[in-house]
């Protein structure tokens, strides 16, 4: 019998299989640099992975703390200014990048800034980042969603997925023709777009997951494709590379910390404070 | 002409001398090896009014919102500690009343301070977010926060942003020599044009080294000491984030105001133990140790990987052979000054 995974950890694998072998990747911290870590050791050693600090061509050694940790690898290939990074993605050198997602529209438009009203937030969220520019010009974006919600209409416009659907985005003249989010991972599936209508369609189920329990999460009568194919199950090697190499992936920053916490004190009493 | 002025001084010095009440003050660190301490030290002397700008305001951006220091954010991303469960001080102040921010994409928050940097007055950015609520929701940028120009050679619509030229920047770096030649490694972000963007700059340093060391790797100096008006050593500058080839992020210390962050008690509680309890970096040190050991510092050190040497040698210098003769005209001064004599180039 398979082991047993965790959804964190499924999303992962899943977002791993996503990068092919001679990509030119942009990843964001937690799920998405866990992910090509693995897409590197497992099936693409050839993809080049990229932070949007500058770190280019790196391969981690650990997980990354976030998107300008250079302690998670020995060395690099380019360092680079962020600057640089983005005119990189603006003239079309970037193959694919991962983002995480707080809400999401109907046509694969993003808010990662506010729940609530911007000026008075129920909610602050991290913001922007590097999303809006790399969700422009990437020539694929991978969307993953933990935690996220699906809306009518996002409390605040960050990043431009298809924009009003059908040929609006290639319309507006201001992206790359054919870009665009190409998939959206959540805990519970995978969602294509469609090709005409730009609409977010349930292409797989993860296992164990039905159709009602994804439409309850979404306030519109959701597309289902057909026919409606299951995620593959993470192999055992997918499994031991995940929580190998990034223990503290698979459990939440929160707890993460709250362990890290407690047990740096049993051991300083342990071992004395010298 | 070399800078030969030490600007050598202390965190409280520098931060006394160079940070002004009501500053446009730019942490010069994006994410990485957060200048921590000049951060403290600008909170410990209770500097007001001040328009603070962020690469990607975390930990750095939460402690000064948190100590009342801050009226204005500039910034793409902050930082939110436990989810949505948690909080951020940043949030805490915006619902407050006390903060406003002004939100820009990672890209064009760089552009502002690179064309600061090169002197422009806009930098062109990518147009993909014009359709996006950073463009139409504008808090106290307000017009300014973006123009639309037409571009004079092709006629397409271009979005632009307006420099920013901070007055002050604090950044921590690995090394220094005293007069301000600042090396930095890794992730290079956008720390240079945070810098040289800013009419004043503090270089903290993990350490001073010889100016010898500075000029045998001039492609690692980021700043050039004539730009730069106190420089501060200061070991574990940037803990509990991490600095390359010193020190890894530390989970504890991390997890520690992580954990605190996520109520406005929780934090205040953590800024009176670690900032305002500890006068300067070495008593932080000292009181992080009497809590966890010698050792919790012990295991977040780095382990060498040399950058492989750049040979700036070349084959000589001197125009002098070991015979005296010139090593291009094949003769010594006294015979080049007798030719010159004789064809009449002298004068005088």
């Amino acid at each position: 019998m398979a082991n047993k995974y965790t959804l964190d950890e499924l999303l992962i694998i899943t977002a791993s299989r996503e990068i092919h072998d001679g990509d030119r990747v942009i990843l964001g911290v937690g799920l998405p640099t866990t992910a090509g870590a693995m897409a590197k050791a497992l099936h693409a050693p050839n993809a080049i992975l990229m932070m949007e600090s500058g770190i280019i061509d790196f391969t981690p050694v650990v997980p990354p703390n976030h998107i300008a940790d250079a302690n998670s690898c020995r060395g690099f290939s380019y360092a680079t200014d962020l600057f640089s990074m983005f005119t990189m993605t603006y003239r079309g050198f970037v193959d694919v990048c991962f983002l995480g997602v707080a809400q999401i529209d109907r046509f694969g438009n993003i808010n990662t800034t506010v729940i609530g009203d911007y000026l008075k937030p129920k909610t602050r969220l991290p913001g922007a980042g590097g999303a809006p520019d790399f969700m422009s010009y990437a020539k694929n974006t991978v969307l993953t969603m933990r935690g996220g919600e699906f809306v009518e209409k996002l409390d605040y416009f960050t990043s431009p997925g298809y924009l009003e659907g059908g040929d609006s985005r290639d319309a507006s003249g201001l992206f790359p023709k054919g870009s665009g989010p190409k998939m959206l991972l959540t805990t519970k599936g995978v969602f294509h777009f469609d090709e005409h209508t730009k609409e977010l369609c349930l292409a797989k189920l993860h296992p164990g997951v039905t159709t009602d329990m994804v439409r309850k999460d979404v306030p519109w009568n959701l597309k289902i494709a057909d026919p409606l194919a299951q995620t593959e199950p993470p192999s055992d090697v997918e499994i031991d590379f995940v929580r190998g190499f990034a223990p503290t992936e698979s459990v939440g920053r929160k707890l993460m910390y709250q362990l890290g916490v407690e047990n740096a004190f049993k051991k300083a009493a342990e071992k004395g404070k010298g | 002409m070399a800078d030969t002025i030490s600007k050598v001084m202390t965190a409280r010095e520098a931060v006394s001398r160079y940070v002004h009440d009501g500053d446009h003050l730019v942490i010069g660190n994006y994410t990485v090896g957060t200048c921590a301490e000049l951060v403290f030290e600008v909170a410990r002397q209770q500097k007001k009014g001040l328009t603070l700008y962020s690469q990607s305001g975390i930990f750095d951006v939460e402690v000064l919102v948190g100590a009342g220091c801050v009226d204005k954010l500039m910034s793409t991303y902050v930082y939110r500690a436990g989810g949505k469960e948690g909080g951020s001080s940043v949030e805490r102040a915006i619902n407050a009343g006390t903060l406003v921010m002004e939100d820009y994409t990672n890209f064009q928050y760089n552009a502002r301070l690179t064309a600061g940097m090169h002197g422009f007055s806009f930098m062109q950015v990518l147009e993909g977010p014009i359709v996006t609520d950073l463009y139409k929701k504008r808090s106290f940028m307000g017009e300014d926060k973006y123009k639309m120009i037409t571009c004079p050679y092709t006629g397409k619509q271009i979005l632009t942003v307006p420099a920013a030229n901070p007055d002050v920047c604090i950044v921590h770096v690995q090394r220094s020599d005293k007069f301000g030649n600042a090396q930095y490694w890794g992730a290079l972000g956008s720390v240079a044009a945070a810098a040289l963007a800013s009419k004043r700059i503090i270089v903290s340093c993990e350490e001073i080294v010889d100016h010898e060391i500075i000029r045998s790797s001039p492609h690692h100096t980021i700043i050039p000491s004539f730009r730069v008006d106190a420089v501060v050593e200061i070991p574990w500058g940037a803990h509990p984030t991490e600095v390359l080839g010193y020190y890894n992020l530390d989970r504890t210390a991390y997890g520690l105001f992580f954990i605190s962050d996520m109520t406005a008690d929780g934090l205040k509680n953590w800024m009176d133990e670690w900032v305002y309890g500890c006068p300067d970096r070495r008593s932080y040190l000292d009181h992080y140790v009497s809590l966890l050991g010698a050792h919790a510092l012990d295991v977040i050190r780095a382990e060498p990987y040399y950058s492989a040497p750049a040979n700036y040698g070349s084959a000589y210098s001197s125009c002098w052979d070991n015979e005296n003769k010139c090593r291009t005209m094949g003769i010594t001064r006294e015979e080049l000054e007798k030719i010159m004599q004789e064809r009449g180039l002298l004068h005088g």
